[in-house]
This record gives C-alpha cells, sequence and structure tokens, in this order.
C-alpha cells in the first residue's frame, strides 16, 4: 500500500469517525440555555466538526493524482518497514494487556505476571529457552512484587477467585 | 533567600537525592537505549511517585527527564544510533569519532557540555519563570483562553511534516478529554451509560499507553533486528576533555546554550530542532566547516549544549503559564498536578517553596547525571546489549502495573491498550502522537476557561475582542499556522518544479 492511499484510508476512516461523533454528540448531549451558558454540548460538537473539516481537507488533498506524482514523490514509494502496520504484534500485545487486566482482578498478580510473561514470550518473541522464560517471568513477578508492593507501598492487585496476597 | 534555604532543606534530604539519582539512572539508560525514549520512562516513573512527598516526585521526575535528554548521546556517539531524537545531530559527528579511536573523549566532551548546557538554561529558567508569572498573574478567563489556543496551534503547527495531520492529532486530544462527566455542568457526555468512563480517560492512563504500547508493539515486531553494534563499543570510558579546549569552545558553547533554552521556551519545538539549529550554526561560524560530518568536536559540543539547554527552556512557559511543550513536560505536569502543585501564573503565590525545590533538583540532577555519565558509562554500553524485546517484556508488566495503580481498576489496563494501540496505528501512518497528549492536557483548560469567559460577558464574544492580550494571542496563533501553510506550499512548489524538470 503506498502512503497516498494509506492518507485516502486514514483521512475516510477520520471523516467517518467525526461524523458519527457528532451525531452521538447532538443526540445525547443536551445544549445549553443561552445567555452565556455554552451546555456541554458546544465543545465535543465543535471538535467533531473540526475533525471532519480536517479530515475533508486532508481527503481532497490526496484525492488528485497524476501519473507524474507516482514517479517522482516519495509519498509514492514503498512504505519503509519502520512505518508499516504489523498488525499481529499489535492484536497479540493488545491481546496480553487485556489478559493481564482481566487476570488480575480474577487471580492476582503474583499468579497473572508469570502467566502473561510466559504467554508474551512464547506466543509473541518465540522464546523457547526455559532459563529465560523462567527467569524472566519469575525475575520479573518477584522484582516488581518487591519494589511496588514492599519498597514503594503501592497496591497490586489481589485475586478474586484466587488470593495468593 | 529564606525560600531558598526552605528549598534546599526540602531537597537535600536523603529521599530526595536518592529519587532524584534515581531518576537520572533510569533516565540515562532509558534515554541511551534506541527507540525506548525517556517518554517512557517517565510514563512509567510517574506511578511510582504516588506515595512519595512532593519534592522528591518531581525531583524523581525531572531527574528522568534530564538524565534521558542527556543519555541519548551514548548510543549516538556509540552506535550511530540517536537515543532520542534530540541527539540525531550528535549522530553526525560524534559516531565518526568513535570509528576514529575517540569514543571516549567525544563521550566526556559531550556530557560536560550537556550539564553546561542544562545548567545555563536553569540559570535563564530561574530569572524568567518569576517574569513571565507575573506578566501572567492578571490574566482572566478570556486570556487564559487565548493563550492555550495559541499554545495548542503551535504544537500542532510545529510538530510533525504535516499542518493538517497535526490539527487532526491535537483534535483526537481534545475529543478524547471531553468523555466523562462534564465539568461545569455535571453532564455525562459520550460514556454510553458506562460507569467506568464517567471519570473520563486517564491523562495518565493516556500516556502510559500513547508512549510505552507503541513501543512494546515495535520491539515484539523487529524482534532480534538490532543487537548487532554493541559488542565492538565494550571497552570504553568517559573522557574529560582538557580545561584548554573546552575555554576554547566557550563562546560557541554559550551561543548554543542560549539558543537551545530560547528555542526550548517556544511549545511544540524541543530537543530535535534546538540541536540541529545549533550544529548548522556552528557549521556556519566555524573556522574548518568542511570538517563537520567527519568527526569534528564542534558538531558534539553544539547539538549537545543546544538539547540539554531545551530542559530548563520547556520549564518555562510550563511552569509560568502551566503549557507544557512537548510530551516529556507534559507527564511532568501531570506529576505536578498530581502532588497538588498548578503550574500557572499564581504557581509562586501558592507554592513558592515546591518551586524553588524543583530549581534545586534540576541542578541536583545535573550534577547525578555528571557523576553517573562519568563513572557509569560501562555499565551504560552493557545495557545497549540487552535486547529490545526483553526490555519490552519488563515494560508490559510495569505499564499495566502503573496503569492499573492509578485507580485500582482492570478497565485502565483495557484503556490503556486500546490508547496504545491507536497510538501505534497514527504513528504507522505519520500522523504525530504529540498534539494528542497536549490536546488531551491543555483540552479541559480550553473548555473550562471558554465557558467561565463566555458566562461572564453573558453571552458576549466582545470579552475576547476587547481584551489586546487575546487579540495578541489570537494573531500569533493565526501567524503560526500561517506560516506552516506557507512553508508547506513552498515545498510543494518546489516538488513540483523538480517534476517540472526531470520531465525536461
Amino acid at each position: 500500500m503506498t502512503n497516498r492511499v494509506q492518507d485516502i484510508i486514514v483521512a475516510t476512516v477520520l471523516l467517518l469517525l467525526g461524523a458519527i461523533w457528532t451525531w452521538l454528540v447532538i443526540d445525547t448531549i443536551r445544549p445549553g440555555f443561552g445567555d452565556g451558558d455554552i451546555g456541554a454540548r458546544a465543545f465535543p460538537m465543535v471538535f467533531g466538526i473540526l475533525l471532519m473539516v480536517f479530515s475533508g481537507v486532508l481527503l481532497a488533498s490526496k484525492l488528485p493524482r497524476s501519473d507524474r506524482d507516482e514517479n517522482l514523490f516519495v509519498g509514492d514509494m514503498e512504505i519503509p518497514k519502520s512505518s508499516r502496520l504489523d498488525w499481529l504484534p499489535a492484536l497479540l500485545v493488545l491481546g496480553q494487556i487485556c489478559l493481564y487486566g482481566f487476570l488480575l482482578e480474577k487471580i492476582g498478580f503474583v499468579l497473572a505476571t508469570p502467566i502473561v510473561v510466559l504467554l508474551a514470550m512464547v506466543v509473541s518473541l518465540r522464546e523457547r529457552s526455559a532459563v529465560k522464560l523462567l527467569g524472566m517471568s519469575l525475575g520479573l513477578t518477584v522484582g516488581s512484587w518487591l519494589l511496588f508492593e514492599k519498597v514503594l507501598g503501592i497496591y497490586l492487585a489481589n485475586g478474586t477467585w484466587l488470593n495468593l496476597g | 533567600m529564606d525560600l531558598f534555604l526552605d528549598a534546599l532543606a526540602l531537597v537535600l534530604t536523603p529521599m530526595a537525592i536518592a529519587s532524584i539519582g534515581l531518576g537520572a539512572l533510569v533516565g540515562l539508560i532509558f534515554g541511551s537505549i534506541p527507540g525506548l525514549t525517556f517518554t517512557v520512562a517517565l510514563a512509567l516513573a510517574l506511578p511510582i511517585t504516588f506515595g512519595m512527598d512532593p519534592v522528591p516526585a518531581i525531583g524523581l521526575l525531572l531527574g528522568t527527564y534530564i538524565g534521558g535528554m542527556t543519555g541519548g548521546s551514548v548510543s549516538a556517539i556509540l552506535l550511530g544510533i540517536p537515543g532520542t531524537p534530540s541527539a540525531a545531530a550528535t549522530v553526525l559527528d560524534g559516531h565518526q569519532m568513535t570509528k576514529q579511536g575517540e569514543a571516549s573523549i567525544a563521550l566526556g566532551t559531550a556530557v560536560i557540555v550537556s550539564v553546561f548546557g542544562g545548567l545555563f538554561s536553569l540559570l535563564v529558567m530561574i530569572v524568567s519563570v518569576d517574569l513571565v508569572s507575573r506578566l501572567a498573574i492578571g490574566f482572566g478567563p478570556a486570556e487564559l483562553f487565548a493563550l492555550v489556543l495559541f499554545g495548542m496551534s503551535t504544537i500542532c503547527g510545529l510538530c510533525g511534516d504535516s499542518l493538517i495531520k497535526g490539527l487532526i492529532s491535537g483534535v483526537l486530544g481534545l475529543m478524547i478529554m471531553t468523555v466523562g462527566i462534564d465539568a461545569i455542568d455535571g453532564v455525562p457526555r459520550m460514556t454510553f451509560g458506562s460507569i467506568n468512563l464517567l471519570q473520563g480517560v486517564n491523562l495518565l492512563v493516556a500516556m502510559i499507553g500513547l508512549f510505552a504500547v507503541p513501543f512494546i508493539i515495535e520491539a515484539f515486531s523487529q524482534k532480534g533486528e538490532r543487537d548487532i553494534q554493541a559488542q565492538r563499543v565494550a571497552k570504553v570510558r568517559a573522557e574529560l576533555p582538557s580545561l584548554k579546549m573546552l575555554f576554547g569552545k566557550i563562546s560557541l558553547i554559550l551561543r548554543c546554550s542560549a539558543l537551545g533554552t530560547g528555542i526550548g521556551a517556544i511549545p511544540g519545538t524541543g530537543g530535535a530542532i534546538a540541536s540541529f539549529l545549533a550544529y548548522d550554526h556552528a557549521k556556519r561560524f566555524s573556522k574548518k566547516p568542511q570538517s563537520f560530518g567527519k568527526g569534528n568536536m564542534e558538531g558534539v559540543i553544539a547539538p549537545e549544549a543546544a538539547n540539554n539547554a531545551v530542559t530548563g527552556g520547556t520549564l518555562i512557559p510550563l511552569l509560568s503559564l502551566g503549557i507544557p511543550g512537548d510530551p516529556a513536560t507534559a507527564i511532568v505536569l501531570a506529576g505536578l498536578m498530581i502532588h497538588g502543585i498548578q503550574p500557572g501564573p499564581a504557581l509562586f503565590m501558592n507554592n513558592a517553596g515546591e518551586v524553588y525545590g524543583m530549581y534545586v533538583a534540576v541542578a541536583l540532577a545535573y550534577l547525578w547525571v555528571l557523576a553517573l555519565q562519568l563513572m557509569g558509562i560501562r555499565i551504560f554500553v552493557h545495557v545497549l546489549k540487552i535486547p529490545r524485546e526483553m526490555l519490552a517484556v519488563a515494560v508490559l508488566v510495569l505499564c499495566a502495573i502503573g496503569a492499573y495503580s492509578i485507580r485500582n481498576s482492570a478497565f485502565d489496563i483495557y484503556a490503556m491498550g486500546a490508547i496504545g494501540l491507536l497510538a501505534y496505528v497514527l504513528v504507522a501512518v505519520r500522523v504525530p502522537i504529540t498534539p494528542i497528549i497536549l490536546g488531551m492536557v491543555l483540552g479541559p483548560t480550553l473548555e473550562n476557561e471558554f465557558r467561565t469567559a463566555m458566562m461572564l460577558s453573558g453571552g458576549s464574544f466582545d470579552i475576547f475582542l476587547n481584551s489586546p492580550t487575546v487579540l495578541v494571542f489570537f494573531a500569533l496563533a493565526a501567524g503560526v499556522i500561517g506560516l506552516q501553510v506557507v512553508a508547506e506550499l513552498k515545498l510543494r512548489k518546489k516538488t513540483k518544479e523538480k517534476i517540472e524538470m526531470t520531465d525536461a
């Protein structure tokens, strides 16, 4: 996918987001009473409209296209690796974060942390060394428990299903 | 003087000194590892400060900020990869010096001029913050609205390559902050009946998500692509430059420090711009401009003095007006607010002791940085060998702990993940994320001040048109946006001319 096509997709998505946002704001938030009462609706609505306007400008600036542009603009070259979207690792990380949040509440920090660290290392990093897996999962759990719970006195989650303290 | 002595007493406690030192160390480590910026370190350090007293807590954050800004030069000089964007200009000559076997003297000089630049900007900051605060103390809601609008326009206009993408990003940040109960009317906005959303999106959760999660995703997706170069620089140390050499360059160091402080004081600019401008300045005024890029010491001195001078510069609008100039100072601002310190014109009236404490903390942080860099450079070199993906696993755990500890709610962890994914996508499609965070920080003030002004004026816009200060800020905002539009149009015209020349 070229940068130009990417920009068109981004602008379209944001334009739609702005439209849905504005519609929801008008539909769910009551306006102010006037005479200086701007109300809670005005700013979210203005922001939604601004998003639509800016996305529209971005879309309009990317739509006209000539063959010559294609050959010269950096924006139409193959996207470098650094700006390519790697969806699989991104979704895996999001899944691991959500799982961590869920497990923290259900089985507590002491059990949830090694499970998530193991999962991240095995699934995302494809790590198979038992020493590294064990060292990282136990080291991070014990290290952060000592630092946050014992040294800094920050509450770490206890589980509602299982509680190891 | 009494205030200063009180501040000294607050900062020179073992807890405060250790906090500043810990912050400097963490900042140096995070700053020196490419991809793991000190903004991530600040986002992770913030929850640690919850249980601390204000001065050690702010000291920890300032130490991290200052350490991170200095640490970027280590990998820039040794590996040719800037640890932070602000160290990018240092690569040009610093890494050439490493190739010529002069890494030790380059590192030593970099840290000395960095500390000089930082302390220079601290002095300017001490004078300026009070002065700007006094000027701004008479600002009413209309002036504050105009000031915040000016700050937003500068940030959206100056960061990133595209003005329109900067504006989109800023608006996204403003939109996120309208979610939750409205502060004036108490009306729930965009909460969809969710109790968790009533409190809105927590600023700290958003910051952790915006800066740390994209790093984790990138580290996981680029596994094993980096660890090459750390091996060959293991036997390096920081060697102090001679006083004769330093005095010979004092004029350049002073000019670049002043340049960095000035650039830092403009919201939305930051260390990268300052260091490249300083590099260019040094090259223009050098007796041997042709040697730049080939290992000229001035090519290390100029960017390092300038990028560290930015630290004091960015703190001027932050402390005196409550406007953070970059993501790092936005996190510092959040830290200040958590500990009951509200930056802005009234800062000196309400928290004079803490402000003086911050000045001492900045000076102490630079001393820590100097000591740690000169003595611990070998340790940082070993840190550079740790695979990024392993650090990312640790960052994942720390992020979750940080987000959870804010309100003891798993919802914040989910919110952090979602915002992080959004940030990753935005970065990949070249939308800058700095305006999002600044939109989130400044959004509530923007809305509250406008609505208060309108209530005071009974719905008349005259309150904005009758104040010269407001008009000046509006004109400045329009000027910044206008200049950016002109610059982009010029660039487009240049590209068109290139096309025509190619065709011809």
